[in-house]
């Protein structure tokens, strides 16, 4: 990462202070510390396999899914952000294949479940979230947009960067666990009950015109989001 | 050639960005701003605009989870 450090001309000099020797003993603390967490995280798996069945799957799903986030420093709120404040569209590409992948994947999954008649699809079972659609859903959309925006970060990017010891996010966890609390109580309350259900194949009549409504749009999506990044980045 | 240092450190995601972008529009060509970040997300976000705005880049990494990002104004 510092490789290239010095080029630029700086009057008042890095601020770095640690020798290379720091550094080295730094990052074999950091090395330890990390094969311990992982052992935790496997015992973790053991203990959490007893009391739900699918609890070792989540807990290693859970694991690689967060070491991806870290990595690929993929965010939703950038994804959406960043063609208005940066004019790259990169994370909003990658956003819309995910969008797709997860729309195929959970077609095969309902499919296999119900078969391809719509008649037998049970919305409470079905996989995904198919829930009533109104203005709430735009209203809840923009409290969630502000909250991320003024807590640094969203679901996934705040236990990401907790991990990463950025302790902000630590005050944000606290208060994102009582807001899902209180959601949770008040969720089957406040709910739009009389807010129409959309379920795109039983609007479009068909699991074949719904993929193909939906992967169309994806696409243009896609392609709109490939020129604006290249209109607004001067093709870089 | 003037040089600035913009502590942005305990900034969350897009703060570090906007105000860096803010600064560099009022600097001259060839003036060097130095953002002192902490959050992980502007490390990306701040040199990966910079780079496509075309100035020069370079990340300077000052400890574990603290960064200085210096930009030459091109």
């Amino acid at each position: 990462m510092s490789e290239n450090i010095g080029r630029i001309a700086r009057s008042s000099g890095r601020r770095t202070q640690m020798s290379d020797a720091q550094r080295k003993r730094r990052k074999t603390v950091q090395i330890i510390t990390g094969a311990a967490l992982i052992a935790v995280i496997i015992v973790m798996a053991f203990v959490a396999n007893q009391t739900n069945p699918k609890g070792a799957y989540i807990v290693v799903i859970g694991t690689l899914l967060g070491y991806a986030l870290q990595r690929s420093r993929f965010c939703f709120t950038a994804a959406l952000r960043d063609p208005f404040l940066t004019g790259g569209t990169n994370l909003t590409k990658a956003m819309i294949i995910t969008f797709a992948l997860y729309s195929f994947l959970l077609m095969a999954i309902n499919i296999t479940k119900f078969g391809i008649s719509l008649d037998s699809v049970d919305f409470s079972k079905a996989a995904g979230y198919i829930r009533p659609v109104g203005f709430h859903t735009a209203l809840g959309a923009f409290l969630f947009g502000m909250g991320a925006v003024i807590a640094g970060g969203c679901a996934s990017g705040t236990f990401m960067r907790m991990g990463e010891g950025f302790l902000q996010q630590w005050v944000v966890v606290i208060f994102f666990i009582i807001g899902s609390m209180i959601g949770g109580v008040a969720a089957p309350i406040v709910q739009f009950k009389s807010a129409p259900v959309v379920f795109l194949p039983q609007l479009f009549g068909g699991w074949a015109l719904a993929a193909f409504v939906q992967f169309s749009l994806l696409l243009i999506l896609y392609i709109a989001a490939d020129i604006w990044g290249r209109k607004k980045t001067g093709g870089r | 050639m003037a040089e600035k240092t913009l502590d942005c450190l305990g900034e969350a995601c897009p703060v570090p960005l906007v105000k860096a972008q803010k600064e560099l529009e009022k600097m001259q060509k060839g003036d060097v701003l130095i953002v002192n970040i902490d959050h992980s997300c502007a490390m990306k976000n701040i040199p990966d605009w910079a780079r496509e705005a075309g100035h020069n880049v370079e990340i300077d990494e000052v400890g574990e989870g603290e960064w200085d990002i210096v930009i030459e104004k091109c």
